[in-house]
C-alpha cells in the first residue's frame, strides 16, 4: 500500500501534486508571517502625521510617559476639545467613531501595537529622565498614519541599549541587566 | 589525599554569601496570629486561591504563613509565640543552585533571591531543597470568578500552571520607591514604603527596611533586641529575616 503510494508520487503527475501541496503550505506559511508584521486594525483611523504636524506635543497625548510606567492613550474627551470645533467632524467618515464615541459615552478600544507580555515591567519614566527620546523606542511615529510598530520589542533589544547605556558605570550595569529589573 | 570527611564545615565554603540589602524584623511576642499578613500578601501579589480540595492536599499557595507550634504533653500543652514564616531571602540560597534553568537568580542589584518565572520550567528542586519551605508551585491555573480578576495588581505579573513562585520582598514596592525618589532626584528614606504584610500587620510586629543602613529602623531594631534568631542559620543560608521571642 505505501509502496504504491511513492511509486505513484514518483510518476509526472505525483511530483505536480508534491509541488503544489509544497507551494500550498509555503504560501500559507509566509502569509502567516506577513500578517505578523502588518499594524492592526484600530477603531479610528487616527493619524499621528496630521496631528503632530500640528505641533502637537506627544505628551499632550501620552502625559503618562514622562510621570509613570504607562504613556496612556488620550480618552475622547481630549480628541472633543478640538474636534468639538473642527468642520471636518461633521462630515468625515474617519472621524464618524469618534462622535459615536462621544455621543455614547463608550470608550474606545485601541487595538496595541507597542507592547510587552505581562511578565515584562517595562517603565516609562526612567528612559524619557534619561534623556531617551519616543523616536529611540517608537520609531518616527511623526510620520504614521496608522500606529506602527518598527521594532521587535525582545529582551535583546533591551538588554543591548542597557549595556550600550550603562557603558563603563559598573554598577548600573549590574541595575539594568538584573533579571529582577525588568521580570517579577 | 584529604577526602570531604577530613573537613570541617566551618572550612567548606558551600558557594560565596552575599551581604544583605533589604532585610525583615518580626516581633513573635507581639504577633498575635490574626493572618492579616497572609490576606495582604495575597491581594498584593496576585496570589491564587486554590480553593478546598487542592488545599488538602498542602497545595495552599501562601507566600506567607503563621506557623504555630505546641510544646509539652497533654494537658500541659503550651502554644509557642505564633511564627509568621516566609522566604528569608537568603544571601546563599539552597534554592539557586538547584535550578538546572536559572530561573531563580540572585539579584545583584537588590541582593534577594528572584525567582523568574518566565524562565521557570517546573521542575520543583527549588521547593524541595528550600529548608523553610516557603516555595509554591501552580499545580493549576486556578480560576478567578469574575469580579475577583478586576482587583489583580498590575505590577506583578500574573502566574500560570507549572511556575514555581514565592515572596519576593514586594520588589514591586521597591521598584516603586526607587523610581520615585529617582524622579525627586533624592535616595529612598527609610520606612518610606514597606512590605504588604508589614504593612497590614496591625501590632507592626513586621518591619522592614535596608539592613545594610545603620540608622535604619531594622538596624536600630536588631541593634536594640540584640538577641535576634535566624532560623537554620547553622546550615549556611544567610537569612535577611531576624526574629525575636521572650524579650
Ligand atoms: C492628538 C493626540 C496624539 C498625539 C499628539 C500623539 N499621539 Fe500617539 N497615539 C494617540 C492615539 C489616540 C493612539 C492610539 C491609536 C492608535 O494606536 O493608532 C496613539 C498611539 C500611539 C502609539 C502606539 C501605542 C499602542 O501600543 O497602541 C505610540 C507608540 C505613540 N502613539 C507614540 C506617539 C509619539 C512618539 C508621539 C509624538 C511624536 C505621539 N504619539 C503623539 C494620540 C496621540
Ligand atoms: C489639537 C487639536 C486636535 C486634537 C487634540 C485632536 N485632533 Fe484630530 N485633527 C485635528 C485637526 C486640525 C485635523 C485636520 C482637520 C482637517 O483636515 O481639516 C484633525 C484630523 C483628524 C482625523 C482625520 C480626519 C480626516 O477625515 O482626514 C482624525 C481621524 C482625527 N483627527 C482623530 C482624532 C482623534 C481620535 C483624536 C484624539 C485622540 C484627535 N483627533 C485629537 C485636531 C486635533
Ligand atoms: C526605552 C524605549 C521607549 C521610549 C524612550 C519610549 N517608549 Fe513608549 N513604549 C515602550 C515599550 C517597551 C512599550 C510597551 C510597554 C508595555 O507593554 O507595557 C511602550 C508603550 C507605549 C505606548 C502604549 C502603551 C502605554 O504605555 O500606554 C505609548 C502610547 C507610548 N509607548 C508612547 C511613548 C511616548 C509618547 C514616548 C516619548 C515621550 C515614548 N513612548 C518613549 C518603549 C519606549
Ligand atoms: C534606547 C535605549 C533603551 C531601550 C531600548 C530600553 N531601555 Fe530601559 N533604560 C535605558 C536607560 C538609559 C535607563 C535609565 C538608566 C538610569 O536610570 O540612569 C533605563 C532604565 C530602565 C529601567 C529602570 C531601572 C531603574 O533604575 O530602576 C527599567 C525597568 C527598564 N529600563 C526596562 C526596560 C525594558 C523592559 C526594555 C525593553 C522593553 C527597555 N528598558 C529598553 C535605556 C533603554
Ligand atoms: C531590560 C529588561 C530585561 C532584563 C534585565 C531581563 N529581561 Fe527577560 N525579557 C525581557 C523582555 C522585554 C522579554 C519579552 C521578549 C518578547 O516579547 O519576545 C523577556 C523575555 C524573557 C524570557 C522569554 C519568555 C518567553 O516566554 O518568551 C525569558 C526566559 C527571560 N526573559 C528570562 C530572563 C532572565 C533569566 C533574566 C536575567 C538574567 C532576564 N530575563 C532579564 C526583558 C528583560
Amino acid at each position: 500500500m505505501i509502496k504504491r503510494f511513492f511509486d505513484w508520487l514518483k510518476q509526472p503527475l505525483g511530483l505536480i501534486a508534491v509541488g503544489i501541496v509544497f507551494l500550498a503550505l509555503f504560501s500559507i506559511a509566509a502569509y502567516g508571517l506577513y500578517t505578523t508584521q502588518q499594524s492592526p486594525e484600530q477603531p479610528i483611523q487616527f493619524p499621528h502625521k496630521t496631528h503632530v504636524a500640528f505641533g502637537i506635543q506627544c505628551l499632550y497625548c501620552h502625559p503618562g510617559a514622562s510621570k509613570g510606567p504607562s504613556a496612556g492613550l488620550p480618552s475622547q474627551a481630549k480628541c472633543w476639545a478640538c474636534h468639538n470645533q473642527i468642520q471636518k467632524t461633521q462630515t468625515s467618515a474617519l472621524l464618524a467613531p469618534l462622535k459615536d464615541a462621544v455621543l455614547s459615552g463608550q470608550s474606545i478600544e485601541w487595538v496595541p501595537v507597542a507592547i510587552v507580555p505581562d511578565f515584562v515591567q517595562f517603565n516609562h519614566r526612567a528612559h524619557i529622565a534619561a534623556g531617551k527620546n519616543c523616536e529611540d523606542c517608537h520609531g518616527d511615529v511623526s510620520q504614521m498614519n496608522i500606529a506602527e510598530n518598527p521594532q521587535v520589542m525582545n529582551m535583546g533589544w533591551c538588554l543591548n541599549c542597557h549595556v550600550e547605556s550603562a557603558g563603563e558605570d559598573q554598577e548600573k550595569l549590574v541595575k539594568l541587566t538584573d533579571c529582577g529589573t525588568c521580570h517579577y | 589525599m584529604a577526602t570531604l570527611n577530613d573537613l570541617k564545615i566551618s572550612e567548606v565554603k558551600l558557594s560565596e554569601g552575599e551581604g544583605g540589602k533589604w532585610g525583615m524584623v518580626i516581633d513573635q511576642d507581639i504577633c498575635t496570629g490574626c493572618q492579616a499578613c497572609v490576606a495582604a500578601c495575597a491581594m498584593e501579589n496576585n496570589i491564587s486561591f486554590v480553593g478546598e480540595e487542592d488545599s488538602g492536599y498542602g497545595r495552599s499557595m501562601h507566600w506567607i504563613r503563621i506557623e504555630r507550634f505546641w510544646e509539652g504533653e497533654y494537658p500541659e500543652v503550651k502554644m509557642t509565640p505564633n511564627q509568621p514564616m516566609l522566604c528569608q531571602q537568603c544571601g546563599s540560597a539552597p534554592c539557586e543552585p538547584v535550578c538546572p534553568a536559572f530561573a531563580t537568580v540572585h539579584s545583584q542589584a537588590e541582593k534577594l533571591n528572584l525567582q523568574v518565572y518566565n524562565r521557570c520550567v517546573g521542575t520543583r528542586y527549588c521547593a524541595n531543597n528550600c529548608p523553610y519551605q516557603v516555595r509554591s508551585f501552580n499545580w493549576r491555573d486556578y480560576k478567578r470568578p469574575e469580579p475577583l480578576a478586576n482587583q489583580l495588581n498590575p505590577d506583578v505579573t500574573v502566574r500560570r500552571r507549572g511556575v514555581m513562585e514565592k515572596c519576593t520582598f514586594c520588589i514591586q514596592r521597591i521598584h516603586k520607591a526607587q523610581d520615585q525618589a529617582k524622579a525627586e532626584g533624592r535616595e529612598v528614606m527609610d520606612g518610606e514604603f514597606t512590605t504588604a504584610c508589614a504593612q497590614a500587620c496591625p501590632a507592626n510586629a513586621i518591619t522592614f527596611g535596608r539592613t545594610d543602613d545603620p540608622r535604619s529602623l531594622v538596624s536600630q531594631l536588631a541593634k536594640r533586641r540584640g538577641h535576634g534568631a535566624k532560623h537554620l542559620e547553622e546550615l549556611g543560608t544567610l537569612p535577611n529575616v531576624t526574629y525575636f521571642k521572650g524579650g
